[in-house]
């Protein structure tokens, strides 16, 4: 029928095809499981790599997943049934993280105190700057091989065991291996989530110890005057090492206090160590974030499902809600409401993280929503649309198989830049004195902290926070611009694709 | 034919009932549409006329044939062919199948319908879905019909693969790598997926290249012989038509115009609209001279169409009143082009700025009577009885009153063609099974030059 003559065609349009690849026929139509039975060498050789990197962490791992949900709470939910269960889960948690990983505080120790003959206490004898540094190093290696391992598991699965040469997607990632900026921003991206991952070995000390009962524990250190190792608890020595702008009433990033703690971004007005701080405060933006970005994306990415499909009334509805929430002032509404609900129960869960995440979503899903409308409407317009209806293919799988891969590309650009707009937010609400309750750490009340001695040597207090904010809001913004132009609206839902996207602009 | 035959079938009170038209039907129907109508925006929420795309065809199509759907684009030949499959909700009327009434499926009624008769898109680029191998995209009817195991979809689709003209292994294979005419067969292949009786043909080859077409035609015509399926073929392109129908039905803002076996209506077009549209097709030959028809102006619009028959507003053929047989051609034509105007002005509600412009004494976009008529009837002489209806309707619509210009100018100068909707008569002889719709068939205004003598295609 003359229908091989232009088979070629598509080579020349995609530069991804290949004739037939080196696969046996007989791997047609096998579940993946099969696939990689009867070719088993790559897969084997991918999962040892895996198992290495996993065991390398088993022990935190199990807490850090097990640890995640508020077992205290959910207990508390449904005693007698569930309770049992819960403290199970949170002891089994806790033993976890007592097993050791190479990244663990005790295997490379910047805990100790200089005597005359040298560094004590610390591991090999280093210095507690080298040991933390070191330790840092090895937790960015693990994760950055992570995402190697990661990279390396799909280009194995894309050469042995899928089945189609090339799919639409291979040529999304292609061009974002090409993005540059679209890679800086995911690095930035990355490194900022694993700082959020593994706040509590990340910092020189711990939050448990330096921040939030520092009259419970205690530290070792070397009293020049009495030639002695002495002992004092961690809240007097904090009292000693404030960074308050005048005199000698500053520790300065990259600089040992006088009890030879090593604080790589200097300390808060209070003493308290302004990294430890930083990290743990990483983790309380992601979270609250990415749950309130969950919800908002939730709600935008059904009802422009719907909207789209329906049309009409729907459509209309849909509108006028997103339009009534859009019309309050976020923040002020959320100082309200966090305000009004601050003695339920619901404000003590995360430490009133729970409330900002869902404050945020609820607000924020109209403008997630109107920026995935247009192409959500586009697609809803193709005529592969009218073909799933004439053969009577239900509404939501012709939604979810027809509608949402094209809306996806979109509604990651978006969150990606809405979700440096929410951690932005959370800081203000914090540098206000809202949202969540002190002493968690919360970069936002660094900043606040750090207000008063921004002209004085205490001036990292504010600063470094503050550049940490900008950079990692230029990298999700970065990301968004990076995937934006890999998805290339213009091979997907046709002309005009483009401008609908160019605007974007969460923060 | 049935309904078509006896002549006026969407006016005659039997057609409705459809037990009725069923039983005289012949065992060969496979599906009577009587007095369809799809009108958009019915129930819109600022009032006004909805779009009377479909409005009022009636028709049999025989089980194994091939019936064409011709017109201009906007006759809403696309609309009846979406109406028949249920992609869009009729307005009034049946389509009968075994004495169901498609337009009132639901439930599993509908969805055995929406097995049974299937639709080939006319674009191939937008009609299959870029993120899903042309696998899944066969395999998703039979998906959603459930039909037999998983292994055996695999298989059936494979099968309809080479079936097409493509290849196994272009399972695996995603519509980006495929050219217009192999994803055509695509599309072709997921509407024979689930083994359906009757498939709407969307202007299937119109997006395609000329030396594809053939291919795809061909392919339909062997698959239909093989299969033993029922096509409605709609097109634009005159020449595929008379290559793969087996009658032909022409289509004129929402009605049909003229109904008939191909060869026939091809070679001895009796109603005027076909004639002109047949005069456009372009012969291969320079040498022989034709008539050309070019027809005037665009089609009314679907929301105001006419009100005696739908093509009188640029009819070369039209049927002049009594008494005006003395004025040249011309002169006649620049009458037509002058209710023309009348028209447009009158159906062109004039939005809030434009009406500002008018009381602030500004030009409007809209086409000044007055002027329209100096240049029209510059160099004319009429007679006063033509003179004077027109010097008044001129006034009336200076006042800004076009309805009243129009009354007074249909009034005088309108006949049968401005007045009454002719109906569909049955033409040639008695059993060619050929209708058309035109008031020159009845004997009174038979217009001895359209006698039907000419045959633009022979």
């Amino acid at each position: 029928m003359g229908a091989d003559t232009d088979v070629g065609s598509g080579s020349t349009r995609t530069g991804e095809f290949r004739e037939e690849a080196s696969r046996p026929e007989g791997d047609r139509d096998l579940p993946l499981s099969e696939r990689i039975t009867r070719n088993p060498g790559p897969a084997a050789t991918w999962a040892a790599v895996v198992a290495v990197l996993i065991a390398a962490e088993f022990g935190a791992i199990v807490s850090g997943l097990l640890s995640v949900p508020p077992w205290g709470w959910v207990g508390g939910l449904v005693p007698g049934v569930v309770e049992p269960v819960a403290a199970l889960l949170a002891t089994v948690a806790e033993r976890g993280a007592e097993l050791p990983t190479i990244t663990s505080r005790s295997v490379i120790d910047n805990t100790g105190y200089q005597t005359p003959s040298g560094w004590e206490g610390t591991t090999l004898g280093l210095s507690p700057a080298v040991a933390w540094a070191l330790r840092v190093a090895v937790i960015y290696t693990y994760s950055f091989t992570w995402l190697l391992v990661g990279w390396w598991g799909y280009t194995l699965y894309r050469r042995h065991y899928r089945i189609p040469d090339w799919t639409p997607r291979d040529d999304v990632v292609n061009r974002f291996r090409r993005h540059s900026w679209g890679l800086f921003g995911l690095t930035i991206v990355f490194a900022f989530v694993v700082m959020a991952l593994f706040a509590p070995v990340l910092g020189p000390t711990t939050v448990d110890q330096n921040i939030e009962n520092p009259y419970e524990n205690r530290i070792d250190y070397y009293n020049d005057e009495t030639g002695q190792v002495e002992s004092i608890f961690v809240g007097e020595a904090n009292g000693d090492t404030q960074s308050r702008g005048q005199g000698d009433n500053n520790v300065g990033p990259l600089e040992y206090d006088q009890y030879d703690r090593f604080h790589p971004f200097g300390t808060l007005p209070d003493g308290k160590d302004l990294f430890t701080f930083m990290a743990s405060g990483a983790r309380v933006s992601l979270l609250v974030g990415l749950t309130s970005l969950g919800i908002a994306g939730g709600f935008a990415m059904v009802f422009a499902m719907l909207t789209a499909y329906y049309k009409g009334l729907v459509d209309l509805g849909v509108v006028i809600a997103g339009d009534s929430i859009q019309a309050m002032p976020q923040l002020l509404f959320i100082i309200l409401a966090s305000f009004v609900l601050s003695d339920t129960w619901i404000a003590e869960v995360y430490n009133g993280g729970l409330v900002l995440a869902i404050l945020f979503g609820i607000t924020g899903w109209p403008a997630l929503w109107r920026a995935v409308r247009g192409p959500a409407l586009q697609v809803s317009e193709r005529e592969w649309i009218d073909a799933a209806k004439s053969y009577g293919q239900r509404p939501r799988v012709t939604m979810q198989k027809h509608m949402l891969p094209y809306v996806v590309g979109y509604f990651l650009i978006y969150a990606s830049l809405s979700l440096g707009g929410v951690i932005i937010g959370i800081a203000g609400l914090s540098f206000l004195g809202l949202g969540i309750e002190a002493p968690v750490p919360e970069w936002g009340r660094a900043v606040s902290a750090g207000q008063p001695y921004v002209a004085t040597q205490s001036w990292h207090i504010s600063l470094i926070p503050g550049i940490l904010v900008v950079i990692i809001v230029t990298g999700f913004n970065a990301l968004g611009d990076g995937v934006r132009d890999a998805i290339d609206p213009e091979s997907d839902i046709g002309d005009g694709g483009n401008e609908n996207v160019a605007a974007g602009g969460g923060a | 034919m049935s309904g078509e035959s006896s002549g006026g079938s969407e006016t005659s009170p039997e057609m409705r009932n459809i037990s009725d038209s069923n039983s005289t039907a012949n065992d060969d129907v496979l599906l009577s549409v009587r007095d369809l109508k799809t009108h958009y925006e019915e129930r819109s929420l600022f009032g006004g006329d909805p779009v009377r795309a479909v409005d009022g065809v009636s028709f049999d199509v025989r089980r194994g044939e091939t019936l064409g759907l011709v017109g201009e684009s906007g006759c809403g030949k696309t609309t009846l062919g979406r109406t028949l499959v249920r992609l869009e909700e009729a307005t009034d009327g049946n389509i009968v199948i075994d004495g169901d009434d498609i337009t009132t499926l639901s439930g599993d009624a509908l969805q055995r319908w929406r097995r049974d008769a299937q639709i080939v898109f006319q674009d191939p680029e937008s009609s299959l879905n870029d993120r899903l191998t042309v696998g899944e995209i066969i395999r998703e009817p039979l998906n959603v019909h459930n039909w037999k195991t998983p292994a055996e979809r695999r298989q059936r689709v494979r099968n309809l693969l080479e079936r097409v003209g493509l290849r196994e292994e272009h399972y695996y294979r995603y519509p980006h790598q495929f050219s217009g005419g192999q994803r055509q067969r695509v599309g072709i292949a997921r509407a024979l997926a689930v083994e359906p009786d009757f498939v709407v043909l969307d202007e299937p080859v119109s997006a395609l290249d000329v030396s594809v077409q053939a291919q795809i035609l061909n392919l339909l015509m062997d698959l239909q012989e093989e299969l033993d399926l029922t096509y409605l073929f709609i097109a634009h392109d005159l020449s595929v038509v008379r290559h793969i129908c087996d009658r032909v039905a022409v289509m004129y803002l929402g009605k049909i115009m003229e109904f008939g076996p191909t060869e026939q209506l091809f070679q001895k077009p009796e109603n005027p609209y076909t004639r002109s549209l047949l005069s456009a097709v372009p012969t291969p030959d320079p040498t022989v001279e034709r008539d050309r028809t070019t027809l005037r102006g665009t089609p009314p619009s679907p929301r105001d169409p006419p009100n005696g028959c739908v093509f009188s507003t640029r009819c070369p053929a039209k049927i002049r009143p009594d008494g005006f047989e003395e004025l040249s051609e011309h002169d006649w034509d620049a009458i037509e082009v002058f209710r023309e105007v009348l028209r447009e002005r009158s159906r062109t509600d004039p939005s809030l700025s434009e009406r500002a412009r008018e009381l602030l004494g500004l030009e409007t976009r809209l086409p000044d009577v007055e002027e329209a008529a100096g240049e029209l009837f510059a160099s004319r002489s009429f007679p006063s009885d033509v003179q004077e209806p027109i010097q008044q309707s001129i006034e009336a619509a200076n006042d800004g009153n076009e309805e009243h210009a129009r009354e007074i100018i249909t009034a005088a100068l309108g006949s049968v063609c401005d007045r009454e909707a002719p109906s569909l008569l049955a033409t040639g002889r008695t059993d060619s099974g050929r209708s058309s719709r035109c008031h020159r068939h009845k004997e009174e205004y038979a217009d001895p030059d359209a006698s039907g003598s000419d045959s633009p295609q022979s």
